[in-house]
């Protein structure tokens, strides 16, 4: 393979490898992937890792089949029951979500093999005893603010109905005592409560992004929240709810 | 002339030899004319009056002594001598007197010094007029005047003002208590002051003035704190005004014009900025009893007095604000109390108390109106607290009717036959005018064009409008008050009207033409433009066969005029003549389309249950329950119904009453009409979230990016004219628009919208 190349390349790759400790395979890929450039070639590897760890395609192969309808080139709930089966994971663990989003998932319950395969080959897994040694770091990652607002807006598209603009409500509390029970929001409950008392309806992209922000930004007593902010009125309301039930003490 | 004359006798002299005079020799001829002058002055007997040679003489004397050459030009020993001359005179003579004298007599004095020292120094500097011309001149010394009056000013006035001044103020002391003063000697030493500046008015102002300032608002301020307690508000007022004009005839008398504005602030300053809010506060005189009393003439003189001072109408109009306001809440609560008197079964239909109820509101304006512009002067503060009271109560809205609603239904009373009847065209044109004035204040304008609307529709449709005239002049109103838009759908609704008119004559000479088509039965049709008009429901009423000829025959002729224009036919809104053969007499019933289909279906069968009643005519529940208690259960009860109850319930049989009979040969039964009002709310309510869409749209098309805040305050502006958006709409309408990807938050700032093009 090395034989293609010019001296300069060589010596590139010979470098990257020494500093990577990469396999020649992964530095060729990051090394043509920049053009040549070492310094881009790093960047590739260390914001790739899918690059780094070596995942062997035909066991991926193998995986999708297993998990795969019969039918249709798609892991439908079956195929994800097997799946948390198999991983020893309950399908309402968080990390099935984590998972979902490293796989680009469009859809809840349901994987193309685009993303299975995909997806699994970014994280640097080919075995379930791999996926399942990697759940753990997985469920860290809820940790990170940054991956935690990237999850939770992805998971307003990833579980709204095929076709929908909104997130029907059943669906949006569910997944918000899911995504609340890890970042320990205390008014979760008084805000799913007094969504189905006042609300009862579905919930648009605008609200359920912007409560994330409520949350990270209002403090639990409210005393830094602005009536005159640009808050969504369901959140407004959620607000005047809290205050006429004496969750919250009287603002002034 | 007499100067020149003798100018020129001295020119003459000097070309020849002369001899020449020496300073002491000069000097002692001089010095007898000085005498002489003083006693003059003095007014000693005897002494006789300088005559022009004397003059003359002197003037020579002088002129010769400052044009003989050096060393004998004696021109600067002249110009001392000179002032030497006013200096001794004012030592041996004024000052003595002066100082032997005390109060108003020193100051009589004075004033007799001042004249007698301006005139010495007239004549003075007469004799030495020479020096001016050229000796001062040159060496741009202090001319003859004015070293004549500055010795008067070193040595008398420095010496003698303070006491001057104590004096005055205290025969001003004396005239502000009552007494009689003289005011020409005041006139005359304040003069001093001011002559004595020489051009400035400093010494005037330190001086005096300065003093007198003091001296008054103490005085004042005694006075106020004293009056405060023991006056009520207007006797204050009066006080406090006649003080004022006072203080200013004093200054017409004997002060200095320039001290007006300074002495009157003091004035105003002690008597009403010190205690402004303990005097219109004042429990039993005070500003709102004032109001509540209706005392105009105190009022408009509160105003004249408060308008002086810095921001002193603030309370006053505050004040009027809070009255009014509590007046036109009485109203509202009157209005309410006497609407949940009223049997509960009649509390939705529009009544008298409301109508009275408008009326006062009415007359409240008119009244303190008035007061706006005879009492308070047409000031915008108080056009501006007449606003905002009347905003506060004329957006109450009594008994579940809004307001809007409320004038609405009164414009109706007074359009509609049988409303105003007994009022002249004049007092109606007024009443209107002022309807619509009140209309200003109300925020839900778009609510009150919807029942507007509903109630002009059924006017123009019923045929219950009293007065063309009267119609079109409040839409005139309505739209100079409102703008073109407000008013264009109820213009299109008159013109449709009239339009109507045209068509119908055409249709019937159609019919008189072609005699083939006449389906023998009256026809009347109104066709209308669909935008005008309320939505109504056109339901698919199964028409009486006869009545389906007739709307044939209409379509028919219709085509023969335009073949781009749909038909939609409201059944429900007609009305029909038609023939009862009773047993005792024929009775002609007019009724409502609806009414008449169902009495026409007993044509063909006897008896008909309310299922029956119902699939034949096509109808909903609603309409028939209502139709067929008009028919049954009411005033007139043209069908039998089985069993006999007062309310139609789906079990009931209804039979032709053949026994009917009433003494009138015509009756009219009504179709009580369906309560329109949710409908109307709703209507608008919708209609509000488009405006609001649009204009959320507009502002953030032409903005870009934009803030929460500034969207919403744009938004509130530009809707303002015809409704009071709330902020939760607003922000409902944002989000809607937000999903339907018009706009979007800013990534970084969530209070930030950009508008997606």
């Amino acid at each position: 393979m090395m034989s293609k190349l010019g001296r300069g390349q060589k010596d590139k790759v010979q470098q990257f490898m020494a500093i990577t400790g990469a396999s020649e395979k992964v530095a060729l890929q990051a090394l043509k992937g920049s053009e040549w450039h070492l310094e881009g070639a790093f960047d590739i590897f260390y914001s790739q890792p899918q690059i780094r760890a070596f995942t062997d395609t035909r066991h991926l192969e193998e995986l999708f089949k297993r998990y795969k309808d019969p039918d249709v080139d798609m892991v439908f709930v079956e195929g994800i029951s097997l799946l948390c089966n198999d991983l020893q994971v309950d399908p309402q663990d968080i990390v099935m979500l984590v998972l979902s989003w490293h796989m680009k998932a469009a859809t809840m319950c349901e994987f193309s093999r685009q993303e299975f395969i995909g997806g699994l080959q970014s994280l640097g897994v080919d075995s379930i005893p791999k996926l399942r040694e990697k759940l753990p770091s997985l469920r860290n990652e809820l940790r990170d603010e940054h991956k935690f607002h990237e999850i939770y807006n992805f998971a307003f598209s990833w579980a709204r109905e095929k076709g929908q603009k909104s997130l029907a409500l059943d669906t949006a509390l569910g997944m918000w005592r899911l995504l609340f029970s890890e970042k320990h929001w205390p008014l979760v409950e008084h805000w799913c409560q007094f969504l189905q008392v006042r609300h009862n309806k579905a919930i648009s992209r605008d609200t359920w992004s912007q409560l994330l922000e409520f949350v990270k930004n209002i403090d639990p007593q409210l005393s830094n929240y602005d009536e005159e902010g640009a808050w969504p009125y369901l959140i407004d309301e959620f607000v005047e709810y809290l205050t006429e039930n004496g969750i919250v003490p009287t603002r002034k | 002339m007499i100067f020149v004359y003798g100018f020129g006798e001295c020119e003459k002299m000097a070309m020849h030899e002369r001899k020449v005079i020496e300073l002491d020799q000069g000097w002692d001829f001089m010095q007898k004319g000085i005498t002489k002058l003083k006693n003059l002055l003095e007014v000693k007997p005897g002494e006789t009056q300088f005559s022009s040679e004397d003059y003359m003489m002197l003037y020579t004397t002088i002129y010769n002594m400052c044009t003989q050459k050096p060393p004998h030009d004696y021109s600067q020993q002249l110009y001392e001598k000179y002032r030497e001359a006013f200096v001794e005179y004012i030592d041996d003579m004024v000052l003595p007197a002066l100082r032997e004298k005390h109060h108003e007599y020193m100051l009589k004095e004075l004033q007799k010094r001042w004249q007698n020292h301006k005139v010495m120094v007239r004549w003075l500097s007469r004799f030495f007029y020479y020096l001016d011309r050229y000796f001062i001149a040159r060496r741009s010394l202090p001319g003859l005047n004015e070293v004549g009056l500055t010795c008067f000013r070193d040595r008398v006035y420095q010496e003698m003002k303070s006491m001057v001044k104590d004096a005055v103020l205290s025969l001003i002391d004396q005239e502000r208590e009552g007494e009689q003063i003289d005011r020409a000697l005041l006139k005359n030493i304040l003069d001093i002051f001011v002559e004595i500046g020489l051009g400035s008015m400093e010494c005037y102002e330190n001086d005096f003035e300065e003093y007198l300032l003091k001296e008054t608002a103490a005085y004042y301020s005694r006075k106020a704190s004293i009056w405060i307690l023991e006056d009520s508000c207007p006797d204050y007022m009066l006080k406090a005004e006649e003080c004022l004009k006072r203080e200013k005839d004093r200054v017409g008398h004997y002060l200095h014009s320039s001290s007006e504005n300074k002495l009157l602030e003091k004035v105003q300053h002690e008597l009403l900025s010190v205690y402004a809010n303990q005097l219109l506060e004042k429990e039993h005189s005070g500003c709102h009893v004032l109001l509540r009393d209706d005392k105009t003439e105190d009022l408009s003189r509160m105003f004249r007095l408060f308008s002086k001072i810095n921001r002193g109408l603030d309370p006053v109009s505050q004040m009027f604000k809070e009255h009014v306001t509590s007046e036109g809440m009485a109203l509202v609560k009157q209005a309410e109390d006497a609407a949940s008197n009223k049997k509960e079964e009649k509390r939705d239909i529009m009544g008298v108390q409301e109508q009275v109820f408008v009326r006062k509101i009415i007359e409240l304006h008119d009244k303190y109106l008035n007061y706006v512009v005879e009492c308070f002067q047409n000031h915008t503060l108080f056009h501006k607290a007449l606003k905002e009271a009347f905003e506060v109560f004329c957006n109450k809205g009594v008994a579940g009717s809004s307001s809007a609603e409320l004038l609405a239904t009164f414009c109706d009373n007074i359009l509609k036959k049988g409303g105003s009847e007994k009022l002249s065209d004049e007092a109606i044109e007024e009443t209107l005018e002022k309807v619509v004035k009140l209309l200003a204040y109300i925020s839900d304008k778009d609510l009150f064009a919807e029942f507007y609307r509903k109630k002009l529709a059924r006017r123009l449709l019923f045929d219950k409008s009293a007065n063309d005239d009267h119609e079109r002049s409040i839409l005139t109103k309505l739209k100079q008050q409102c703008g073109g838009q407000f008013t264009s759908k109820m213009e299109g609704m008159v013109t449709d009207l009239t339009l109507a008119r045209e068509n119908q004559t055409q249709f019937e000479e159609y019919l008189t033409s072609n005699s083939q088509a006449n389906p023998g039965i009256d026809l009347t049709v109104t066709v209308l433009t669909t935008g005008f008009w309320p939505s109504y429901k056109s339901f698919d009423l199964n028409l009486p066969s006869e009545m389906v000829k007739c709307v044939e025959v209409f379509k028919e002729f219709y085509q023969t005029k335009t073949k781009h224009r749909k038909l939609t036919w409201i059944y429900s809104l007609g009305t029909c003549n038609i023939n009862g053969k009773f047993d005792s007499k024929t009775i002609e019933m007019i009724v409502t389309t609806y009414q008449a289909a169902a009495l026409l279906l007993f044509n063909a069968s006897e008896r008909l249950s309310y299922a029956e009643v119902m699939t034949q005519l096509n109808l909903t529940d609603d309409d028939v329950i209502r139709l067929l208690h008009s028919l049954s259960c009411a005033k007139y009860k043209i069908l039998v119904k089985e069993p006999n109850t007062k309310t139609i319930s789906p079990n009931d049989v209804f039979t032709f009453n053949n026994k009917f009979t009433d003494r009138m040969r015509r009756i009219k039964i009504p179709l009580p009409p369906v309560d329109e009002k949710k409908k109307v709310v709703e209507d608008v309510d919708k209609d509000r979230r488009y405006a609001i869409d649009a204009s959320i749209v507009r502002i953030m098309k032409s903005r870009k990016v934009l803030g929460h805040q500034q969207l919403v305050m744009e938004c509130v502006e530009q809707l303002g004219r015809m409704f009071k958006p709330d902020f939760k709409a607003i922000k409902k309408r944002i989000e809607d628009l937000i999903t339907r990807d018009y706009l979007e938050r800013d990534k970084e700032n969530p209070n930030l919208y950009r508008y997606l093009a």
